[in-house]
């Protein structure tokens, strides 16, 4: 039955090549923009190297000091004391690992000046994230409590700096007139992984962090991984009740502390909403997504309508043929809607190859840092799960249109 | 004419009604884009209030010198700058320079009026720094240093905010904390620190202070400077500089970046999603249009019998497909109709936060480009009517 209902699909799709071109460029269009979207968004907080157990990972990356008066805030990204001091203790977590974030440094090659993130970590760094090493190894903890002038650096500075990337290891790269022996060359890391990025990673204990400072706002980060992702939430609420007890700077002008644990897509958002208040803004923000992808699809879903109703108005005389002979107006919508999600899944694919290609020419262009958007299996399925629902959702109103027809009045050739 | 036109789309209001939803939604579409767009052009054409060629941002980490002695360190590079050859001017400044993706702001009183201003902390030559003119009073000098009042400079929106069309320089101005300012010069035109798709904001200058507050040596900034210098400057002089300022600091870490460079950035992050949106609707559009194209030509293909008809009692086949083309235009003041609808509530109740010319002027630009959109759809398939030959529609009748 359902192989007689794609036959039919493909014949009638072939019958007027202008209809099916319209609605497969709407399909495929549609679909591509929105896989774009989602790749870029995958490429943000899925897994991917290094943060590849992100189902495991807690990134602890910004602080707020709330005032008692008014709704003022200082907000800010946490000092390395702060983290040393409240985050290090912890009991539920497996690993955790500090690190700062990436700061620009000098390097010169020749006369030539070179840009180079630096970033400082701790030895738990390595364990919490998985790199991918071209050559060498990162440096080991004993490593940073030595304060071994040792690091770590990706492709791209390797090539820029040394001219090549093998053999280099050994060697020393001097950036902000401070020599280290590099160690490790690992792949380019994204510019969006803001938690992982560095051109240049080194041990936290050669930088200038001061364990003793007072300051809670400071230049530093806390990556926690749990044993199991069911753990998250233990660590989360442990993290919690230590941060109730954090005194504030100011107990005249301070109201509180906040300071919030969250995965991935929770730090992320909270990141660039810049603040760290009990609510992350992922519900408010994965809302406002869902509805403006709906409202995106609202147009091209009309415009399919549209044309399916004309394109059914033209098979007239087919119903009327299978209702005199007592089709059911059920059995006919199920034969339209099979039809219609057969040629959102058509343009289904054709949007996926569309996706594919735009998502090569944005990695080609340099727009965007070290970005390697590629489809993968989670962007494929949802690829197929939005044709289906656009099928559906374009679907309904025409299959109903056509259910109403009466047969006699079909036969004739009639419309409405 | 145009009444017989209405009952005809009337009698096929049910065909014609997915034909109306779908130019409402494009004529939104191109309203909420269009009033994006016009924005951010008239902002971009304002004036950016400074010049950012040959100016360098020259970042700077005491690489934990003891903050008692960074003040006096700062101070002693700041005149060692200004006499290196390649070098124009020297200034300090906080972390919001041109171009940065840091800003800070606060609010200022002066009499009965108050504003939000944004708020920037610069050195003595900053005005031939950035190349900012004024148009009243003075620039920051030196003898403000023991002045009773610490001095503002105020761009015009700021003057406008605080003081509309009264005398603004020698008039005290307080700060949140009831701090007293005093105003020693007008802007010519506006300041805009985050570039050119800022909007017109107040803006307001206070001579930079000391990096370690001395009241509270826990509040301290980090030392930045703006350096202008000479057109011929090279890579070497950042080098040059970035030595220069290890040698006479005893260690500072220097990060040099310029202006340009930074405005790039800032306009990559501005364009990157206008672009998107443009890309994006465009494509809707398209695909209205072809949709469009598509349903009137099947439309036309099925009244035949009607229109050789007509034809057959006498029409002429210039009058045809003006009756196609004018029962198009009816639907789409329709779907036009809602659409403006809809669209005079953003302003009403003040959705996207732009003024009211520039949502009349995209509200006139979508109207048209909706109009010229479908009659450019319409037009082919109503040649196609005005083809239609007598005998042979009727004979398949």
């Amino acid at each position: 039955m359902l192989l007689s209902y794609l036959k039919i699909a493909w014949k009638v799709l072939l019958r007027r090549k202008f209809f099916t071109f319209i609605s497969l460029f709407g399909i495929s269009f549609t679909l591509m923009i929105l896989l774009v979207v989602y790749a870029f968004y995958d490429h943000t907080v899925g897994p991917h190297t290094p943060e590849k157990k992100v189902a495991r990972l807690l990134f602890i990356n910004r602080a707020t000091v709330s005032y008692k008066e008014g709704d003022g805030s200082n907000n800010g990204t946490i000092s390395y004391s702060f983290l040393e001091r409240y985050v290090r203790p912890l009991r539920t977590p497996e690993k955790i690992s500090i690190s700062t974030y990436f700061a620009s440094t000098a390097a010169y090659v020749g006369n030539q000046k070179l840009d180079v993130d630096l970033k400082y970590t701790d030895g738990q760094f390595w364990q919490v994230l998985d790199f991918d090493f071209v050559a060498g190894r990162p440096y080991t903890l004993s490593e940073v409590q030595s304060g071994a002038h040792v690091a770590v650096i990706n492709e791209r500075t390797c090539r820029a700096y040394f001219g090549t990337t093998s053999g280099v290891l050994g060697k020393t790269i001097e950036t902000d007139r401070i020599r280290y022996q590099v160690i490790g060359v690992v792949k380019d890391v994204p510019g969006m992984r803001f938690n992982s990025y560095a051109d240049m990673w080194a041990p936290i204990s050669t930088s200038t962090q001061d364990a003793k400072d007072p300051s809670y706002f400071g230049d530093c980060m806390a990556i926690i991984q749990a044993r199991t992702p069911a753990d998250m939430p233990v660590i989360q609420a442990e993290f919690n009740r230590v941060v109730d007890q954090v005194p504030v700077p100011d107990p005249k002008k301070h109201a509180k502390v906040h300071v919030y644990a969250g995965n991935l897509l929770s730090s992320t958002v909270r990141w660039f909403n810049n603040n760290s208040k009990p609510d992350d803004g992922v519900a408010a923000l994965m809302g406002k997504v869902a509805l403006m992808t709906l409202l995106f699809m609202l147009l091209p879903a009309l415009n399919l309508i549209n044309v399916n109703v004309s394109r059914i108005l033209e098979r007239s005389s087919e119903i009327g043929v299978r209702k005199a002979f007592g089709a059911t107006s059920g059995t006919l919508i199920r034969q339209f809607l099979v039809e219609n999600v057969f040629l959102t899944l058509l343009g289904g694919v054709l949007g996926l190859v569309l996706a594919s290609v735009v998502l090569h020419i944005i990695d080609s262009s340099g727009f965007i840092p070290y970005t390697t958007l590629t489809l993968n299996p989670r962007i494929f399925a949802s690829g197929l799960l939005l044709s289906l629902l656009f099928g559906v959702l374009s679907g309904v109103y025409p299959a109903y249109k056509m259910s109403k027809l009466q047969a006699v009045q079909a036969l004739k050739g009639g419309r409405n | 004419m145009i009444r017989h036109l209405f009952t005809l789309i009337w009698n096929r209001k049910r065909a014609n009604f997915l034909l109306v939803a779908e130019i409402f939604f494009a004529f939104v579409v191109l309203f909420v884009l269009g009033s994006l767009l016009v924005d951010n052009y008239r902002k971009y054409t304002a004036p950016l209030g400074y010049t950012y060629e040959h100016v360098w941002r020259v970042d700077m980490d005491p690489n934990g010198q003891p903050i008692s002695r960074q003040d006096a360190t700062f101070q002693r590079l700041i005149q060692h700058l200004k006499s290196m050859p390649g070098v124009r001017s020297v200034a300090s400044t906080r972390s919001n320079t041109p171009f940065s993706f840091s800003d800070s702001s606060t609010d200022f009183k002066a009499d009965s009026k108050s504003t939000n201003s944004d708020i920037y902390s610069a050195g003595d030559d900053m005005q031939d720094v950035l190349s900012l003119e004024l148009a009243e009073g003075r620039w920051f000098n030196r003898h403000d240093e023991v002045a009773a009042h610490p001095p503002l400079v105020i761009s015009q929106e700021a003057r406008q905010a605080l003081f509309a069309d009264e005398p603004a320089v020698g008039k005290i101005v307080r700060a949140m904390d009831d701090k007293e300012f005093q105003v020693v010069g007008v802007l010519a035109s506006s300041y805009r620190g985050r570039g050119e798709f800022q909007e017109l904001e107040p803006a307001i200058f206070q001579r930079s202070e000391n990096l370690v507050d001395p009241k509270d040596t826990t509040n301290f900034d980090r030392p930045r400077l703006l350096i202008r210098v000479q057109p011929t400057a090279t890579a070497e002089l950042e080098q040059r500089i970035t030595k220069e300022i290890a040698a006479v600091t005893g260690g500072w870490k220097t990060t040099v970046t310029t202006l340009p460079e930074e405005r790039t950035t800032r306009m990559k992050f501005a364009l990157a999603p206008m672009g998107g949106m443009v890309l994006v609707c465009g494509f809707l559009i398209f695909n209205v249009a072809l949709g469009l194209f598509g349903v009137l030509w099947y439309n036309i293909s099925q009244r035949r019998a009607e229109i050789g008809l007509r034809r057959a009692i006498g029409a002429t086949s210039s009058r045809i497909s003006a009756q196609f083309l004018g029962e198009v235009m009816v639907v789409t003041t329709f779907g036009l109709a809602f659409g403006l609808l809809v669209a005079a509530q953003f302003p009403l109740l003040g959705v996207m936060g732009i003024r009211l010319p520039v949502y009349l002027a995209s509200m006139g630009l979508a109207t048209v480009l909706i109009y010229v959109l479908t009659a450019i759809c319409a037009l082919y398939p109503s040649q196609l009517a005005a083809s239609v030959r007598p005998a042979v529609a009727l004979r398949e009748e």
